[in-house]
């Protein structure tokens, strides 16, 4: 089982397609055999038996280390979002260049198909040695991570009053101040928005990865799907939507602790 | 070993084009057959939607709501959830895709017919045009660049999408990347996912240039 931490750390070294067990005998619906084999579960129990049970919750094929796996995952790709895009989006947007990119982004950010970069990303990653897991996976959330981010970064420096800028110029501070202390302050609300719509896509799709030869929260579902086990179908499905809606929530308070100023510009936009 | 597997496992082989061909284009016809099916019970139900919110002004707030709610439900989550209800039928992987597609159809219908002035539609009034004419022959062209580009957003996003309900043994093209994936066998994953692409691409060009075909007048303005 490699983490992703240690996969980052030694990217050459991982061994290739250590995933790959004999493929078992395939059904329409057999998905993808995981590291961990599949978690036990008979099929008769009720989803909120199943979800109660405080054995569906330990161990690694339990829902705590599989929520670890994901929330981890989800949380690397939109750290890595931000960190590229917020600087690179608010400078284009205090240069006012890059304008193209926003409309672009504004397509983009519904419309990346995941599944089909991360499939076709797995032979190369495999070829190159790098694993099936979770480097595909990865690159397919980023760039899905990245248009909401980049747009509404962009929109925030853009709307941000030309009289203060002017002033905040006027009063003598530098270029650079003027966009870390007046504009992205300024934007702040609309950019953490921005982060919160990344992150609810990339947490609601980061579970096909389950059926990309990875594990984390997805892996109900898949095993549900091909153990024809519906609790476990059904159980798996809320455990991801809880996720989704519990980021939305979290993030969206995060957006309100800001100060008031802050918070009067986005409701004016 | 698994090196040796891996070198005599090209990423594509260009003969199962022609030799598979039966199996890739049966993916990419149910592939556009769910892209249409969920797209065009969208339109249908985001019209009835749109008329609401157009009509009476308190419906915007819930269904806004609802629409956004939907959207941010997980794919696979849904896709999941409805198995019990709908097995793996082909209306497991439509309900889901239609879900997707209302939040951006109705709030890019909402905007086009918001964006007809009111003097255009007191002037069609007062050409003594009926209420239905009205939103007919003069309101829905001048909306008609919103409701396209509303159309070309859905689409694209549900092509996209449909390769994930191979999950649930509908999908399209993504039952190819799901077999390839299964067998190891790269070339399906390869064709699956690129055609995939491409087919978004394509079917974003066909509704831009319908789009234009439809809306003579916005080309003349520009010029």
């Amino acid at each position: 089982m490699t983490t992703l931490a240690t996969s980052i750390g030694s990217l050459p070294a991982l061994p290739a397609a250590t995933w790959l067990p004999s493929v078992p005998a395939m059904s329409s619906l057999h998905p993808l055999p995981s590291l961990l084999g599949q978690a036990a579960v008979p099929r008769d129990i009720g989803v909120f038996e199943w979800l109660f049970d405080p054995d569906s919750w330990s161990g690694p094929t339990g829902i705590w280390s599989s929520l670890w796996e994901t929330v981890r995952l989800c949380a690397i790709v939109v750290a890595v979002a931000v960190a590229v895009t917020v600087p690179l989006a608010a400078l284009l947007s205090h240069q006012r260049r890059g304008e193209f990119v926003a409309t672009w982004a504004v397509t983009l950010s519904r419309a990346v198909p995941t599944f089909a970069i991360a499939g076709l990303l797995v032979p190369i990653s495999l070829r190159q040695g790098w694993g099936s897991e979770p480097w595909p996976i990865f690159v397919a959330l980023l760039l899905l991570a990245l248009p909401p981010i980049y747009l509404n970064t962009y929109t925030a420096i853009r709307q941000v009053d030309a009289a203060t800028v002017d002033a905040a110029r006027a009063v003598g501070l530098t270029e650079t101040n003027v966009l870390l202390k007046v504009e992205l302050s300024l934007g702040a609300a609309l950019i953490i928005s921005g982060i919160r719509v990344a992150a609810v896509q990339v947490v609601a799709t980061e579970p096909i990865r389950a059926f990309l030869g990875g594990d984390g929260l997805g892996r109900y579902l898949r095993d549900g799907l091909g153990q024809n086990n519906n609790s476990l179908v059904i159980a798996g499905g809320l455990l991801i939507a809880l996720l989704a809606a519990v980021t939305g929530l979290s993030l969206g308070a995060f957006e309100r602790f800001l100060p008031r100023g802050v918070r009067r510009l986005r409701k004016a936009s | 070993m698994i090196q040796l597997a891996q070198a005599a496992n090209p990423i594509i082989r260009w003969e199962y084009f022609v030799d598979e061909w039966d199996q890739i284009s049966e993916a990419l016809i149910q592939h556009l057959q769910l892209t249409v099916a969920a797209v065009g019970i969208g339109i249908a139900l985001s019209a009835v939607l749109t008329a609401a919110v157009l009509r009476f002004h308190w419906t915007a707030t819930p269904i806004s709501g609802v629409t956004g709610v939907l959207y941010t439900i997980p794919s696979v989550a849904l896709f999941g959830v409805l198995v019990p209800y709908t097995g793996l039928t082909i209306w497991t992987a439509v309900i889901p895709l239609t879900a997707y597609t209302l939040l951006i159809l109705v709030t890019n219908f909402v905007a086009g017919f918001r964006s007809v002035p009111p003097a255009v539609r007191d002037a069609a009034d007062g050409m003594g045009l009926t209420p239905v004419r009205r939103v007919l022959g003069v309101e829905l062209p001048v909306a008609a660049p919103y409701i396209i580009t509303g159309i070309r957003i859905a689409t694209v996003s549900t092509v996209g999408l449909v390769t994930v309900a191979a999950i649930i043994g509908q999908g399209g093209l993504g039952r190819l990347i799901l077999d390839g994936l299964r067998r190891t066998f790269w070339t399906p994953m390869v064709i699956g996912a690129m055609l995939s692409i491409v087919l978004a691409l394509v079917l974003d060009l066909v509704i831009q240039m319908v789009g234009r075909l439809v809306t003579p007048w916005t080309r003349r303005s520009r010029a």
